[in-house]
């Protein structure tokens, strides 16, 4: 199977910028998009560079954009390329993160990020002689997230990161859940103090970037919202993303829709609503597209109200 | 072709413009719009946040009003009333006894959710069952010379599994830019069409929202874009609304016109600016409507 | 220059273990690795982690079907350490964060695996080895280990036959350093890349056990090399035993489950030499299918494949293109393990210590892991026991090394020397002309030529002929060229170190096995079909001769209280 590669070079000992470079291989039928790189390190340009290792996707080496989405190259096969996104397939170096060299990205912010969410089980209390008794559901639970191989596609992808870097980032919050979720742990409350600081779990805009990114299916925004209601579940619901969703939550409850209006005074208190919100809606006023200041009920609203009753909302 | 009709919350409220632009486009290409009166509001992925099984509940409701009038489609105009109708549909179908656990809930009001319910989105119906020819034989107005930068938002494109991208609709994610062609126009290609638009922090970090929206309508400005256009009215709100407030965080003027995709097939299809409720934007849309030709009323 | 008094080499579950160890006990202890450490292959195994944990099994159990295994080659009184020590390390493990399958008690699930009495493989899905890597990282993230990711070692560094330390590269930068250390622990893992196809990663070089051969050391039981009878054609990719252990089937061209032929007790699960050979003889008897045996797994259900096999659905899917729900998979044996490696005593030396200078080594080396040789693993190692011997003996050789090192004195060091002989070696390479022989060439000639002749089953003639192509490589080895000459990030050049390592290897191996005129565990001859304990019960030892050639030597097996017998499953 022939395929040509536009692969992104770059080496910070004689270029001033990124280029792109087309390379053609010639590869078996199941051939990964590694083992296109592979053939071009090995048959064409020795000075190619980048990580990889397994071939098996579970080492983490080798995400890549890869026509412009972040994936791991040994699990990308180039004939569904071909088939669904075209013949030439490009090959970048993962965003967010600063080049080294060609595929190559420095990592440290990655490996900071996951280390400030205290990524390591602290038990409290009496250790057990042998092992801790915990159910099979509980720790199959955390597998979901424990199934990260740390490979940065979902941090490359992150719109967050894109334009705050002190986001934590899905990677390092889907740690988090791992550890928040574990029965073993004896610092849960500690633990979601710190992940629902500013920078930590209410920061993700919900963008699913991570969840189509991930190679692992750790669905690392899931694993964010998880956080966000365990803490809202402990209590922890004087931040502003918690208040948001309580306002939205007894807005619906309320009246079957959402009402905007209430939704900004509640998340922002009366006051700062007041000021940050005001110059918008004199400009809305202008355009007439306040919206009716009489939020109307839906006739069913009990209906409704009695589900969140139900389900304890 | 009949649908069921969920316009979401925002297309009344929030972008109070968008709903009859919606409704008096979707009349004239044809598609009967059954508006569920008595439909909630579906999450928008806030609620889920709290719970699960609510938003499964109250979304499992929503079709059941639909199977209830005999539609078998629930046509939407947000892309994320879309998005999370699309995931509970496919969990439910998914899983039976989950949905029989539901359904008990809905017993209570009467009602039943049999699984029948296909969700799309104006945008997936304009291209998947009205067809780009059809459309293309429609226009009036085409929009020669008008560059669009297209901006689908996060849940029209995320996960694509629910979203029926992995199989048969493995093109949804540029059906904006057939159909701006179908119009007429030229749609523009930039990095930011396929990102979020910072909605969903806004009340949380806004500084970081903000730089969404600049970034995007910026670079959207700098690929020559006349007008973006959204099949989301989050996206419109932050886009639109919030644009003049990121033009003065980015330091730089920006005056994107924004659209809603209804607006832009409208203006094709020669409606006035009146009708598409052009003149209600925050930021000017004056550029594309004096470049469009359409008339003002 | 650097200094710690215990440097570990290689940062993978035996790195890391001996790494904590030796911080657990004061140590002033730094971790080398070419990779980030969550890179390492350890990720790669899948099935699980042996230990007598259940109520009907004990650590004499598990020592007994290890010796078995080890087709009697294995040292016994090495192989009680490992299997008594096996509970307390899972359990500590365990409370470290490992997220083990449970029993409905809440205690730790064992499933079946091959050459084992009773189920004895705890096991977090078919993940396992990923997960115990990733704990072991974390707890080093938690007691802050100075860590050296991507540097790679490029010598070590002894004076009067004592270690001095070691040099490395640091990748990203190309900077040369000199790292004084009292004590050097080798954990870098097998040799995988020697052959082609091969299961392991790319970075799997067999760099510790050239560096040790290169510094001194002694190498034992090369020959013993394991393929694993479960291996995708396309790309070598491992499919896990615990596939057969939760019930797989393997099937010829004729749908006969063939294993009842040839291990009438154990089936598919009778141990890894056993099953590899299996599959070799339905494939030359013309009952395969294009060169595969079929893996079936389809009765096992829905439930049971998406639970606990979830990792080997995804990679028969992508890499066979084969949906294991629906369809049995083609597989066939390739290469995955070495149960030879550099001669340690069970507290990880590479030295005598009593003296009698029964092999050759080098004071304050110690190794641990795949690289090593205990010798738990004998002639065949069993599924599960080599995560095990990475934990059990990564801890005692980190034990072991800060025990020496707080006994000695800092050996003397000559930094600005071993740096302008690293910088003169990088620059011959680079002088070369760019054109010239490239190493991934040689690289793919070598894993080839050991293929053909040092696999499943091994000829006098096969063999010989795999050790003249290697000679012959090495021969030309000095021309190979790189066509990167700067210092950032230059993969190109690491291949070429990487192949001087793998070739040193390749030799010792190709040696050994030729002069094991026996069929042992892994290592069966065609021409020598039967075991001969008369004459081949003994470790195979080699170590760099005079003259640079490999130095053939023997030591004894030790017996505790199995004798050998007829092995059979």
């Amino acid at each position: 199977m022939d395929v040509t590669l536009k692969v992104k070079r770059f080496d910070p000992e004689t270029d001033e910028a990124a280029h792109f470079e087309e390379y053609q291989v010639d590869l078996p039928e199941y051939g990964a998009v590694l083992d296109g790189l592979l053939a071009i390190r090995d048959e064409q340009d020795g000075s190619l560079s980048m990580r990889c290792s397994c071939r098996s996707a579970i080492c983490g080496s080798c995400a890549m954009k890869i026509n412009g989405k972040s994936r791991l190259a040994c699990k990308t096969m180039v004939s569904q390329l071909k088939e669904l996104e075209g013949d030439v397939i490009s090959v970048e170096p993962m965003g967010n993160q600063p080049v080294i060299k060609d595929l190559v990205v420095n990592m440290d912010m990655f490996w900071d990020k996951v280390n400030a969410v205290q990524p390591y089980l602290r038990p409290e209390g009496p250790v057990p002689e042998k092992e801790y008794l915990v159910s099979n559901e509980s720790m199959m639970e955390l597998a979901v997230a424990m199934n990260c191989i740390m490979c940065g596609a979902c941090v490359s992808d992150c719109t967050v990161l894109e334009v705050d870097k002190s986001f934590l980032g899905p990677a390092a919050l889907a740690k988090a859940f791992r550890f928040a979720g574990d029965p073993r742990d004896g610092h849960k409350e500690e633990r979601l103090q710190l992940y629902t600081e500013p920078n930590g779990v209410w920061d993700c805009t919900r963008c699913f970037m991570c969840v189509s990114a991930c190679p692992k299916d750790v669905a690392p925004m899931e694993r964010i919202m998880d956080v966000r209601a365990m803490a809202m579940e402990a209590g922890l619901v004087n931040t502003r993303g918690a208040r948001h969703v309580d306002a939205f939550a007894s807005s619906v409850k309320h009246s079957g829709r959402l009402n905007e209006l209430n939704l900004a005074l509640k998340t922002f208190g009366f006051i700062r609503a007041g000021i940050d919100l005001a110059p918008m809606g004199i400009r809305r006023l202008f355009k007439r597209r306040l919206p009716p200041l009489m939020h109307k009920k839906i006739a069913t609203a009990k209906n409704i109200a009695r589900l969140f009753d139900k389900l304890g909302v | 072709m009949r649908y069921a009709f969920w316009p979401g919350c925002v297309s009344r409220a929030g972008t109070p413009e968008l709903y009859p632009a919606a409704t008096a486009v979707a009349e004239k290409i044809g598609m009967e719009l059954i508006e569920l009166e008595q439909a909630s509001c579906t999450g928008a992925g806030v609620l889920g946040e709290r719970n699960e099984e609510l938003v499964d509940t109250l979304n499992a409701r929503n079709f059941a009003l639909a199977e209830q009038m005999g539609l078998d489609t629930l046509l939407t105009i947000c892309s994320t009333c879309q998005g999370v109708m699309s995931s509970v549909n496919y969990k439910l179908r998914e899983k039976p006894d989950y949905l029989a656990k539901i359904n008990e809930s809905l017993a209570e009001e009467g009602l039943e959710y049999k699984g029948t319910v296909r969700v799309t989105h104006m945008m997936w119906a304009v291209v998947e069952e009205l067809g780009l020819s059809n459309l293309k034989e429609m226009v009036v107005r085409p929009l020669n010379g008008l560059k669009i930068a297209p901006f689908y938002g996060c849940y029209i494109l995320r996960p694509r599994y629910v979203l029926g991208m992995n199989e048969e609709h493995a093109h949804r994610d540029q059906y904006l830019e057939y159909i701006i062609e179908a119009l007429g126009g030229e749609p523009i290609d930039y990095e930011g069409k396929l990102r979020c638009c910072g909605f969903p922090i806004m009340t949380i970090n806004e500084a970081n929202g903000l730089k969404m929206v600049s970034n995007h309508t910026l670079e959207a400005k700098d690929m020559g874009a006349h007008a973006l256009v959204t099949p989301c009215p989050l996206c419109h709100l932050n886009l639109d609304e919030f644009q003049p407030k990121a033009a003065k965080s980015a330091g730089k003027p920006i005056n994107m016109p924004v659209l809603h995709l209804p607006q832009m097939i409208g203006t094709a299809l020669g409606f006035s600016v009146r009708d598409m409720g052009l003149q209600r934007h925050i930021v000017s849309t004056e550029p594309f409507i004096e470049l469009s030709g359409m008339p003002r009323r | 220059m650097r200094q710690h008094e215990v440097v570990i080499i290689g940062g993978g579950l035996a790195g890391m273990r001996a790494a904590q160890k030796a911080q657990e006990m004061g140590a002033d202890v730094a971790m080398i690795s070419k990779i980030y450490p969550t890179r390492s292959h350890s990720a790669a195994a899948q099935g699980g982690v042996q230990a007598a944990v259940s109520e009907n099994d004990s650590w004499e159990s598990h020592a007994y079907d290890t010796v078995k295994g080890s087709d009697y080659l294995g040292d016994q009184d090495a192989i009680e350490i490992l299997c008594y020590e096996a509970p307390g390390d899972i359990y500590a493990l365990e409370r470290m964060g490992v997220i083990f399958n449970r029993n409905d008690d809440g205690t730790i699930d064992a499933r079946a695996f091959g050459g084992t009495s009773v189920n004895r493989t705890c096991f977090v899905a078919d993940q396992t080895g990923q997960v115990l890597l990733h704990v072991m990282w974390e707890q080093l993230l938690k007691s802050g280990l100075t860590t050296y990711s991507e540097w790679f070692v490029t010598k070590l560094l002894v004076e009067d036959n004592k270690i001095a330390g070691c040099v490395a590269l640091e990748i990203p930068t190309g900077r040369v350093e000199v790292f004084r250390a009292k004590a050097i622990v080798l954990a870098t893992g097998g040799i995988g890349q020697v052959y082609n196809p091969t299961t392991n990663g790319l970075v799997v070089t067999a760099d510790g056990q050239a560096l040790a051969y290169q510094a001194g050391a002694t190498l034992m039981d090369m020959e013993a090399v394991q393929h694993h009878p479960t291996t995708m054609q396309a790309n070598g990719v491992l499919i896990t035993e615990g596939a057969r252990g939760e019930g797989a089937y393997l099937l010829n061209s004729n749908g006969e489950r063939f294993m009842e032929k040839y291990a009438p007790n154990m089936k598919e699960l009778a141990s890894r030499d056993v099953v590899s050979r299996a599959e070799t003889m339905e494939i030359r008897e013309g009952r395969g299918v294009n060169g595969c045996v079929l893996l079936d797994l389809r009765h096992l259900g829905r439930d049971l494949i998406m639970t606990k096999l979830a990792q080997i659905y995804e990679l028969a899917r992508d890499y066979a293109n084969t949906n294991i729900l629906e369809a049995p998979v083609p597989i066939q044996p390739g290469h995955h393990y070495i149960m030879g490696g550099i001669k340690t005593d069970v507290d990880g030396r590479t030295w005598d210590i009593t003296g009698e200078n029964r092999w050759a080594g080098v004071e304050g080396l110690f190794a641990a892991g795949e690289c090593a040789n205990v010798s738990v693993h004998g002639g065949n190692r069993l599924g599960g026991n080599s995560l095990l011997d990475t934990i059990v003996f990564g801890k005692r050789s980190g034990a072991g090394a800060t025990e020496y090192a707080n006994s000695i004195d800092w050996a003397p060091i000559s930094e600005d020397a071993a740096l302008a002989d690293e910088e003169s070696g990088i620059k011959a390479i680079f002088d070369r002309p760019s054109d010239g022989l490239r190493s991934s060439a040689l690289r793919f000639e070598m894993g080839k030529s050991m293929n053909d002749g040092i696999a499943v089953f091994r000829t006098e003639e096969g063999m010989t002929q795999t050790l003249n192509t290697v000679r012959d490589i090495k021969g030309r080895f000095p021309n190979v060229s790189v066509q990167n000459k700067g210092r950032v990030f230059n993969t190109d050049l690491l291949s070429v170190l990487e192949l001087g390592y793998m070739l040193d290897v390749a030799e010792v191996i190709a040696v050994s096995a030729i002069n094991r005129k026996e069929s042992r565990g892994a290592h069966a001859r065609e021409d020598y079909p039967d075991r001969n304990d008369e004459e081949y019960l003994k470790h195979t030892i080699v170590h760099r001769g005079k003259n640079g050639d490999p130095a053939l030597d023997y030591l004894p097996v030790t017996m505790t209280k199995w004798e050998p017998q007829v092995r059979s499953y």
